[in-house]
């Protein structure tokens, strides 16, 4: 029982470090990214690739993967930054330069399907189907602790790594760099009236999205151990969505709330109860899910688009003067 | 051996003329209401699915093909009248973004799809009509199946050019396709114009999803899922809101997918399309075969 708490706590607290990765593409800066979960894959595999070694020697010569380098744990968890940033360098690159934002949209979607076909296919990079695995836990071997510790432990780091995330995330918020994010959210036209680069601005946020949201894949696969073309796909992205419109757009703390509500409450709930209520149906509780996060989107959406937490509206820092009356602030609404 | 190479090229191209009918199909529906209601509808393979599996559930109760059909397409065009009546329009007459609408129509895909797997099951389910020989037309070998998809293919694509092109209801479709304000402005009541544009595109999308499923033989929740992004590019590659375009787009993305199937892993197969997509995207976005330049907005 506490095995299965620790590990479902584990999974949310991974979960919330995709959502912070996708708010700052989508929640601040507005670019409906239907990518994140190949910036979380790329972490995820370069990590694998990083930290763990090379395919073992009984698994046959038809296993092989690139590198096996056996870095520190540390290490993997920055190449896994690096590489993802660098994907969304290039992705972004080319596609937030010209397309207006539904063809952006398109874009990421077709092109994270193309990067699937790649690596399933291409099977020296990461092993194809099978997938780079027996990959070791951080520290596992140094530390020897029993399975339950060691478990809860590992969880402990991922919510040092979330924590740290969050504290990034609510310096951005509360810097300029912040406000410059959500002004080109707001209003492109006057961003750049004001001398913006535009396309700078989204294509670094873009970077930085996609960096956390390879911090958070590397930790999923240093959970899993192993990474393979089933462990990621496309309709998994609605989640994070989902956590984000329910949460909150562009709250840190709502995204948290959303994170948590969506991948431990609805996912878990519909695991543990539906084969009760409708048992021999083993597509039932995965249907359900989904619908579920279906009708949240829409439900939320309708009823209330700012999320159960809204993001806090900025407020003039001059003493003394009234609200709005600041070079360049918000007019009041 | 240069000749066997032709020959299975050939083949390809017999392969990739009925999925580029089927395709077309898709792709003429999903570009006339793309163009005229201007959301990029991800809930259009959905609408497929919903029309194959409508075309199942009739086979129960009738082997008569064309109420087969006529089920499928009434399925699709009720769905998508729907969406846009209970969800869609709603958002629109309170102003809601662009890119919203879109969220929204992935939020109904992921409840389509995951509805008719609750109800149908997750495994394949064989959807077989009777079988004709196959017959050699040409260098082509094609079934009457084949034949018969092919045929009602160009006999709905003519319908929907004539529709744009000669009844009052198209013209004002290809009025709010360009302003929906001037629309309205001069008097088009473009609510009941968008409403009867998602009904035509669910119907055909219905029916499409029929061919679909006659073609491939088993239905899954994801059977017209995995054409969407090929039928979006077929549009794009085509020129959204551009009938011609999108027959021409299917077919080049048709024969594209096919005549890589020959040499690629089937994984590259929708790959294929994808290239093409991007690459027209990035270099003409208002489509290969628009000669006159539009302004994409």
């Amino acid at each position: 029982m506490i095995d299965y708490i620790v590990s479902t706590l584990t999974i949310g607290i991974i979960w919330t470090i995709f959502a912070y990765g996708l708010n700052v593409s989508w929640g601040w800066t507005g670019q409906l990214d239907l990518a994140p979960f190949m910036f979380i894959a790329v972490g995820a595999y370069t990590y694998l690739v990083l930290v763990g070694g090379p395919a073992p020697a009984n698994a046959g010569p038809s296993v092989h993967w690139i590198l096996g380098l056996h870095l520190p744990f540390v290490l993997g968890l920055l190449g896994a930054m690096v590489v993802a940033g660098a994907c969304a360098l290039l992705l972004g690159g080319v596609a937030l330069r010209r397309l207006r934002d539904d063809y952006f949209a398109i874009t990421t979607v077709v092109t994270t399907l193309t990067v699937y076909a790649f690596i399933a296919q291409f099977t020296p990079l990461f092993d194809g189907y099978t997938g780079v695995y027996a990959v070791e836990r951080p520290f596992e071997t140094a530390l020897n602790l029993p399975a339950e510790a060691y478990q809860a432990l590992f969880m402990v780091a991922c919510l040092v790594v979330l924590g740290i995330v969050y504290l990034v995330m609510q310096a951005i918020f509360r810097s300029p760099y912040g406000r410059l994010l959500r002004a080109v959210r707001e209003d492109e036209t006057a961003a750049t009236a004001f001398g913006r680069n535009v396309y700078r601005v989204k294509l670094q946020a873009y970077v930085v999205g996609a960096c956390t949201a390879g911090l958070g894949g590397a930790m999923f696969g240093a959970f899993l151990q192993a990474f393979n073309p089933y462990a990621w796909n496309v309709a998994e992205t609605f989640l994070i969505y989902a956590a984000i419109f329910v949460g909150g757009s562009g709250n840190i703390r709502g995204v948290l709330l959303g994170s948590f509500f969506i991948t431990v409450f609805v996912q878990e709930l519909t695991r543990l109860l539906v084969p009760m209520i409708l048992p021999g149906s083993p597509d039932a509780a995965a249907a359900l899910r989904y619908m579920i996060v279906g009708l949240l989107i829409v439900g939320v959406l309708w009823w209330r688009p700012q999320g159960l937490l809204p993001e806090p509206q900025d407020r003039d820092t001059v003493l003394g003067l009234a609200r709005g009356a600041g070079a360049g602030a918000d007019p009041p609404r | 051996m240069w000749a066997s190479k032709l020959q299975d090229i050939l083949l390809g191209v017999g392969f990739g003329l009925v999925t580029a009918a089927i395709i077309a199909l898709s792709t003429v529906a999903l570009s006339l209401q793309y163009s005229v209601t201007n959301i990029p509808n991800f809930a259009h393979g959905e609408l497929m699915t919903i029309g194959a599996y409508a075309a199942l559930v009739a086979q129960r109760g009738t082997h008569f093909i064309p109420l087969q059909a006529l089920a499928a397409a009434l399925a699709g065009g009720f769905f998508a009248w729907a969406m846009n009546f209970f969800i869609l329009e709603p958002f629109t007459r309170r102003g809601a973004r662009n890119l919203v609408l879109f969220i929204l129509t992935l939020a109904v895909s992921l409840i389509l799809q995951n509805g008719v797997l609750f109800v149908f099951g997750g495994n394949d389910i064989g959807y077989n009509l009777p079988s004709s020989s196959p017959m050699d037309i040409g260098p082509f070998i094609f079934t009457g199946q084949d034949l018969a998809i092919i045929g009602s293919a160009v006999a709905i694509m003519l319908a929907v050019h004539l529709m744009l092109r000669r009844t009052k209801l198209g013209k004002a479709q290809r009025a709010i396709a360009d302003s929906r304000e001037l629309a309205r402005v001069t008097g088009i009541d473009a609510d009941r114009v968008v409403r009867l544009t998602w009904l035509i595109d669910g119907l055909i999308a219905g029916f499409a999803g029929f061919t679909l499923g006659a073609s491939v033989g088993s239905l899954s929740p994801t059977v017209g899922n995995a054409f969407l992004l090929v039928i979006f590019a077929a549009a794009i590659v085509g020129g959204v809101g551009r009938i011609y375009g999108a027959m021409a787009g299917a077919l080049l993305i048709g024969l594209a997918m096919e005549v890589s199937a020959l040499y690629l892993a089937a994984d590259y197969k929708v790959v294929a399309a994808f290239v093409l997509l991007i690459i027209t995207l990035l270099l003409r976005p208002e489509g290969l075969f628009v000669t006159k330049r539009v302004v994409v907005r």
